[in-house]
């Protein structure tokens, strides 16, 4: 078994400091890649084991969509994104908020389950987080 | 490496089959391209069966009904590609001279299995966040709005263009033509994509006969299609920030195609491609290199992919039209292709066509740029 003990990346997917939500991601020692989530092994040169970082709070909108037909575990309709990060990774969120999302806008994490109907801590797993566009005031973490 | 033949090909009609088994779908087009090649049940050294939702042990049920046991029978998932995989994996057994006669089914029984879109596996961290299928294309789709001025109506153009000709099909899901207007009146699914832009859940099998050289002669299989290139690829994991309207996965494979059977994008005369939603074709089109980065969807406006076109693209009514029974969208391709060359295409016959490829990719996992992509190229 290698590495399964640090497979746990994805129990909890963000740091809290000083107030902003940054997401846990890995970069690798040899080549420099970074994965959000991490993986066990460098998926650009096979290293083994990657370290830890935290990505920056903020990031920006490549692409999105409004997602209007879904599976039963979510309300839809739903706005999604993928953000680039300037530590050179691309994650996909889903989008608080009241407007429609655009490419090159500023987004910020924030914790909220999104469009997810789940039972159970918020905190928990990949759907712990999502994006706001930067500066928006915020009521509550589910958006 | 041997060279490898189709001499036969099967195929159920596309669409909703609620009283019939997978297995019985299955069997129907595997009978069919036994008899389309004039083998019988045990000249099948071996078989390969794609499917992707259909539970254990698909082939030896499907081929069972048949009337087909005891031979190596292997089940394939590989996304929407696992069809075409059973293809790439019968050739190359007979390419590195294991069997001379083979089978490659592809078979999918969807009605009832499923409420709402299709996702990526439920543990896919993208997923657990709200991905869909539909929506990742609709993020593609708004790339490629933003790079190079596309717009709703040029890929509505695309939708309506694959349900007019899966007009002409008779084994097609969709028997009736749409206007561009009601491709964009039909409700959202994920935006911009709408109800008439996304596949639909079908049911249906597919099947074809490979054989080598050699036994082709023995056989004297006039209407045999040559095998040009078989390829299977993986896409590669997504390592900084990548353009998402290109199709690495999809190029990498149609490059390979082109170097094995030593032809050209140009000598292409026609293609099926994977058009599980409007976008996709694009995608796949500009990615297989039969069209200009980004040009697409404007010159299907123009017509050039019409089945009178410079080069018609999805004349079976694709994905689109035809229906979308994952595991046997990628055998369905080859037959058609097979068809088309025989000159057996009916109302949908391209004329003079002697080079047709077909471009089956399929799935999504967090990290990858795609799962499985396929490239067959057939020539007579």
């Amino acid at each position: 078994m290698v590495g399964l003990d640090e497979a746990t990346v994805t129990k909890r997917p963000y740091e809290l400091e000083g107030g902003l939500v940054r997401l846990r991601a890995g970069r690798c020692p040899e080549c420099g890649a970074v994965f959000c989530p991490a993986r066990l092994v460098c998926d650009g040169c096979g290293h083994r084991g990657l370290d830890e970082i935290l990505l920056a709070p903020r990031g920006t909108i490549y692409t999105f969509t409004q997602v209007h037909q879904s599976t039963p575990e979510f309300a839809t309709p739903y706005d999604l994104v993928y953000v680039d990060f300037d530590e050179q990774v691309r994650v996909m969120l889903p989008c608080a908020g009241e407007e429609t999302p655009r490419i090159g806008e500023s987004v910020e994490i924030v914790l909220g389950r999104g469009p997810r109907l789940v039972e159970g801590e918020p905190e928990e797993g990949p759907q712990a987080v999502m994006v706001v566009k930067a500066g928006t005031e915020r009521s509550d973490g589910n958006g | 490496m041997d060279e490898v033949f189709v001499i036969g090909a099967g195929m159920t009609p596309f669409g909703k089959h609620p009283d019939t088994t997978a297995a019985e779908l299955g069997a129907s087009a595997m009978l069919e391209a036994l008899d389309d090649a004039g083998v019988a049940l045990k000249d099948i050294e071996a078989a390969w069966v794609g499917s992707v939702f259909q539970g254990m042990a698909m082939g030896q049920r499907a081929l069972g009904e048949g009337g087909l046991s005891g031979i190596p029978i292997t089940n394939v998932e590989n996304a929407c590609s696992s069809g075409s995989t059973a293809i790439w994996d019968a050739a190359l057994a007979i390419r590195a001279g294991a069997v001379d006669v083979a089978l490659a089914l592809g078979v999918e029984h969807l009605t009832g299995r499923f409420r709402g879109a299709f996702t990526p596996d439920e543990s896919d961290v993208e997923a657990q966040r709200g991905l869909t299928m539909p929506s990742v294309y609709a993020m593609r789709a708004q790339r490629h709005f933003a790079q190079y001025g596309t717009n709703s109506e040029q890929l509505a153009a695309i939708a309506a263009k694959n349900k007019r000709n899966a007009v002409a099909n008779p084994l097609a899901q969709f028997k009736k033509a749409v206007t561009v207007e009601e491709v964009l009146a039909s409700r959202l699914i994920a935006a911009p994509l709408h109800l008439q832009e996304c596949a639909p859940v079908s049911d249906g099998a597919a099947a074809v006969v490979l054989v080598s050289k050699r036994k082709r002669a023995e056989l004297g299989a006039s209407r045999a299609v040559r095998l040009a290139a078989s390829v299977l690829k993986s896409g590669r994991a997504e390592v900084g920030l990548k353009d998402m309207t290109v199709e690495d996965l999809t190029w990498r494979a149609a490059e390979a195609a082109y170097e094995q059977s030593g032809l050209a994008p140009s000598d292409v005369r026609f293609a099926e491609v994977h058009d599980c939603f409007s976008i996709a074709e694009a995608l796949r089109v500009e990615g297989l290199g039969l069209f200009p980065h980004g040009e697409y969807p404007g010159r299907v406006v123009k017509g050039e992919a019409d089945l009178d076109g410079r080069l018609p693209v999805n004349g079976s009514g694709g994905l689109l039209g035809k229906g979308h029974p994952l595991g046997a969208t990628g055998v369905a391709q080859v037959v058609e292709v097979v068809r088309q060359l025989r000159g057996e295409a009916g109302a949908r016959q391209i004329p003079g066509a002697r080079v047709g490829l077909a471009h089956c990719r399929g799935g999504k996992a967090q990290g990858v740029e795609g799962t499985a992509c396929t490239v067959n190229i057939l020539t007579v």
